[in-house]
């Protein structure tokens, strides 16, 4: 008789609601104690932001009475929410996470730091995603390929090009793609994010916005198409070419084709898409030095500019976006994963 | 202590089987004793000083007098590059010498006790993990650009450096435990700890090793990242500080310099390049499935 | 099935250790055998002696290190279409041979399904890509089919893991039969199961053997399995065929040295006696010695033995040996 595993069906939602609680709390844990740490580190900042603003509002306003100079710093102090005991201010900062309003930034002063922030967002999530599923798609299908043909020369080949490429840092291509595509040969930009001023959405601004994204996500796709990603999922095939569920579908002379997609395609995707998770988490925190080489106006740049004037709020507002999407992604992994992967259950 | 002799003396054994066996490895280890040779052995008989400016003729093109140039801010770029592999090396060495060791530390307490002490230090390495490991270095050089120096840039980089180690050492520890050889030594009733060092030892110390080179090769990657952004050790030499220079202050490809960010960007991809093929040429050795 | 002179071994060649490199393992060296239409043969012999490399040999199915060093294993189809498996590439025996003609059950069935796909699909794509069907038609014929094998259809939905290791084991079988071939070669189909679990699977190939009129072959180093259920039968010894006959005359009227050891270290119902188990071990297959195989631990050992290879004779009608003490030429040389 089928020995297959029925647990009654209260047991089996007792032990996945406590599944999703423990992971639930595990995950807002992190988050907090990761927002927390990040927060006292970017505190000890020896920018003083206010002193910032006050020398720009001066020299604009050319306002020289000590008084009223002395009026505004503690006006600042107080709008910025910095005046209090440290323990205040973090109180306050916990509260403006809660609505992710986290004060105005410093760096376009008196503009809500998380405005500046989702303004630049679409940025760079557009350069991300694109090229993490790029990435993704073209690696596992150039891996699995170069796996199953593993003795073929094409896959030495591109065996070869992945162990060079994977191991250099993205903004390294950068460099590299900027001193053959931009310096040597010319064809496409040194940087910036468009050279047009666009008046509203047209064709000509999408081409040039794209125009200006091909070498920043090229940086980004390269490293990783031909790198991780075809790397671990050509590991992946050979290890499933390797399982006995494999060799006997052989035996039992099912065509190639149909192996290639039902029995090892289909193992290696489950564990990939793991990894798929965990790098669309990543994309909030930007590919910072990917837009600093390439001027692109992305959210790196205003974390940029924000840890050179002190800008906490700004840099905050990044920060935890980043953080949120890291951790939401494993937490979304946890949960999701064994509903994907019949192999795996909730634990 | 004994120990210790032991465990070096199975490293090295290791270093040559590994170098006979491995072609990769081979290719790796041998660039990168060029390397190291040039930074370590070559790089003290510079005939001036790297760190001056003006010192030689500016923005000569590599000749038979200045092999790779020299650069806008009068230095010889060769010699520099010698310095800059050094100290690049220097720093990532002590990274990987602090953060794979705590992150062999805590993953093997993490592994052997379980339990809470477990799910704490698992917490701790989370955590450190969801933090955007970049944007906080930026923050916390910034915040110690004073007492920044080859050694404490190294150290600092460790603070974002030790997680990954931690957790591969973690559920190495864990997949190992499972194994009956580990029940049989605890019930013929070795303590915990000699069950540690005699049993799991051996099979953690090669990943622990593979752990190291691949924390070195995050460490250089993270300092050339940080000096691109100018927050790297600016007045010493760096391959990263050598970039930050030739992009920031030279314009050295706008302006057709283009050898002085080429040397650099070149040493850098060797760099990266060797340490990866040493990592994976140890993988393969430890993980024969992706051997063929 | 005609097996003639095959010859099959692996190429060891380990990286590093230098020693095992170029290295060669005899594991099937020269076998040959006939098997008729509807009857049960078994082979039997010590672990490591060849059994699964026979089996693989036969069946075509050549991994990375297993070679082809020659001979021929020639089978016949329902209709009398011949195939030699060791001249036909892996792409024809795929297309023509294997599971329509002949199918094959691995030693280790216990991670052979695809932990992604539900049983059912296990068998539709077999109904699918050798017969041609729909996938609607082909999961009512899996259905019906495990119906008539006896398999519980719910196990149809679920994943391999879900499975017990008896019914993983009794899917692979329905597999292995489901497109009833001629012939079909089952490398200890039982020995990872209880016994309960054992009876099931094996009653299951011997039923279906019997219905369809075709030939099984039965690796096991169980000679209880052999005495239950196999018509004929072959002892195995380091590589070679020592003897083959029918299942009756090998347990009652043993000829080679090493099967009557076999059968005496058999534990037999009343007899209280200790058994002595042969002396020894088999020997190691990268230098197999001279002569015979068996002469270093034979207790009637002659000096040919060593010198010189006995060759396969029919002794009694239908009964073979490899063995020199039943050799005419038996004038002691020298
Ligand atoms: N993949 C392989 N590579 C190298 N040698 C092998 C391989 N598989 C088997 N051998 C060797 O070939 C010989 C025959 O092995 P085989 O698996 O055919 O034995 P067997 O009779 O089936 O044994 P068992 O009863 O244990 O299944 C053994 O000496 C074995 O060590
Ligand atoms: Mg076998």
């Amino acid at each position: 008789m089928p020995n297959r595993e029925k647990p009654s069906m209260v047991k089996g939602l007792k032990q996945l609601l406590k599944y999703i609680a423990t992971r639930t709390a595990a995950y807002l844990a992190t988050i907090f104690t990761g927002v927390t740490l990040t927060y006292i580190v970017v505190k000890a900042m020896p920018v003083d932001a206010v002193e910032n603003i006050l020398f720009n509002i001066i020299s604009v306003t050319a306002v020289y009475d000590p008084a009223s100079i002395e009026l505004l710093r503690r006006n600042l102090y107080e709008i910025l929410g910095m005046g209090g005991s440290p323990v205040e201010s973090y109180l306050i900062f916990i509260r403006r996470v809660f609505t992710f309003d986290f004060g105005p930034s410093i760096i376009a002063y008196p503009t809500p730091a998380s405005e500046i922030v989702f303004n630049r967002l679409p940025w760079t999530v557009g350069l991300l995603l694109t090229s993490t599923l790029t990435v993704w798609v073209t690696g596992n299908l150039l891996g699995v390929i170069a796996g199953y043909f593993r003795d073929r020369r094409f896959a030495k080949v591109l065996e070869s090009v992945a162990i060079t490429l994977y191991p250099i840092p993205y903004y390294i291509m950068a460099l590299i793609l900027i001193f053959l595509f931009a310096y040597l040969l010319r064809i496409f930009p040194l940087g910036g994010g468009i050279s047009i001023i666009p008046e509203k959405l047209n064709l000509e601004v999408i081409l040039n916005i794209l125009w200006h994204s091909i070498l920043p996500a090229a940086s980004l796709i390269l490293p990783g198409a031909l790198g991780w990603s075809f790397l671990s999922s050509r590991t992946l095939t050979m290890q499933t070419l390797a399982e006995d569920y494999t060799r006997y579908a052989e035996a039992r002379g099912l065509p190639r084709s149909h192996i290639l997609k039902r029995y090892i395609l289909r193992n290696i995707l489950l564990p990939q898409t793991t990894v798929l998770a965990l790098s669309l988490g990543g994309i909030f925190g930007g590919a910072l030095l990917t837009e600093i080489v390439f001027t692109y106006p992305g959210v790196g740049q205003i974390a940029y500019r924000a840890i050179f004037s002190g800008d906490v709020y700004t840099l905050m507002a990044v920060l935890f976006l980043s953080i949120i999407g890291t951790a939401t992604g494993t937490y979304l992994l946890d949960l999701l994963y064994p509903l994907i992967d019949p192999r795996v259950r909730y634990r | 202590m004994g120990t210790v002799t032991e465990s070096l003396r199975r490293m090295g054994k290791l270093l040559i089987t590994l170098y006979m066996g491995n072609l990769k490895f081979r290719i790796g280890f041998t660039i990168l004793s060029i390397l190291v040779i040039l930074g370590f052995a070559v790089s003290p008989f510079s005939p001036t000083n790297t760190r001056s400016w003006y010192i030689v003729p500016r923005d000569r093109p590599p000749s038979y007098e200045y092999p790779l140039g020299t650069s806008s801010m009068g230095r010889d770029i060769l010699w520099e590059l010698c310095a800059s592999i050094r100290n690049s090396l220097t720093i990532a060495f002590v990274t990987a010498m602090i953060a794979s060791h705590i992150g062999l530390f805590l993953g093997f307490i993490a592994g052997i006790r379980g339990g809470v002490i477990d799910r704490i230090l698992m917490f701790i390495t989370d955590t450190f993990i969801i933090i955007p490991g970049l944007p906080l270095l930026m923050v916390v050089t910034t915040v110690l650009k004073r007492y920044l120096t080859i050694p404490t840039l190294g150290m600092l980089i460790s603070i974002v450096s030790w997680p990954w180690p931690s957790r591969q050492v973690r559920s190495m520890v864990l997949s190992l435990r499972e194994r009956t050889f580990i029940h049989t030594a605890k019930l013929s009733g070795m303590g915990t700890f000699r069950v540690i060092v005699q049993e799991l030892m051996p099979y953690v110390l090669g990943w622990h090793l593979i752990n190291f080179t691949n924390t070195i090769l995050f460490s250089i990657g993270t300092e050339s990242g940080l000096a691109i952004l100018g927050l790297s050790i600016l007045d010493d030499n760096t391959l990263g500080v050598m970039i930050y220079w030739a992009l920031n202050w030279g314009y050295a490809l706008f302006r057709g310099i283009w050898w002085w960010l080429a040397a650099p960007v070149a040493t850098l991809v060797l760099v990266f390049i060797s340490f990866y093929l040493v990592s994976i040429g140890m993988t393969e050795f430890m993980h024969p499935i992706a051997r063929r | 099935m005609i097996v003639e002179g095959l010859k099959a071994g692996y190429k060891l060649q380990t990286i590093g250790s230098s020693e095992e490199v170029g290295v060669y393992v005899d594991a099937v060296s020269g076998v040959s055998f006939t098997l008729y239409r509807n009857e049960v043969f078994g082979i039997a012999g010590e672990s490591g002696c060849g059994k699964s490399t026979l089996i693989k040999a036969v069946y075509g199915y050549y991994e990375p290190s297993l070679v082809l060093r020659g001979g021929s294993a020639r089978i016949y189809g329902a209709k009398g279409e011949e195939f030699d498996t060791t001249r036909m590439d892996r792409g024809l025996l795929e297309k023509r041979v294997w599971w329509k003609h002949m199918s094959y059950i691995p030693q280790s069935s216990m991670n052979v399904l695809n932990p992604t796909m539900r049983i059912r699909d296990h068998f539709a794509e077999i109904l699918r890509i050798h017969v041609g069907m729909k996938k609607g038609e082909a999961y009512q014929e899996a259905r019906k089919y495990l119906e008539e094998v006896g398999l519980p259809v719910d196990a149809l939905s679920a994943f391999p893991h879900q499975l017990s290791g008896g019914m993983r084991q009794r899917v692979v079988i329905a597999l292995a039969i489901l497109l009833e071939p001629s012939l079909i070669l089952a490398d200890e189909p039982s020995s990872a199961l209880d016994v309960i679990n054992q009876k099931v699977a094996l009653t299951l190939l011997r039923e279906k053997q019997e219905a369809l009129k075709n030939t099984l072959v039965i690796v096991s180093h169980d000679m209880g399995v052999h005495g239950v259920l196999t018509h004929r039968m072959a002892i195995m010894y380091a590589g070679k065929i020592v003897e083959i006959g029918r299942t009756a005359d090998i347990f009652w009227k043993p000829l080679h040295p090493y099967t009557k050891a076999l059968i005496e270290s058999l534990p037999r119902l009343g007899d209280k006696s200790k058994r002595v188990g042969l002396s020894g071990s088999p020997p190691d297959l990268k230098k197999p010695p001279d002569g015979c195989r068996f002469h270093p631990r034979c207790p009637y050992a002659m000096l040919i033995c060593s010198r010189a290879e006995p060759s396969l004779r029919e002794i009694k009608e239908g009964h073979y040996t490899a063995c020199w003490l039943y050799s005419e030429a038996v004038g002691e040389p020298r």
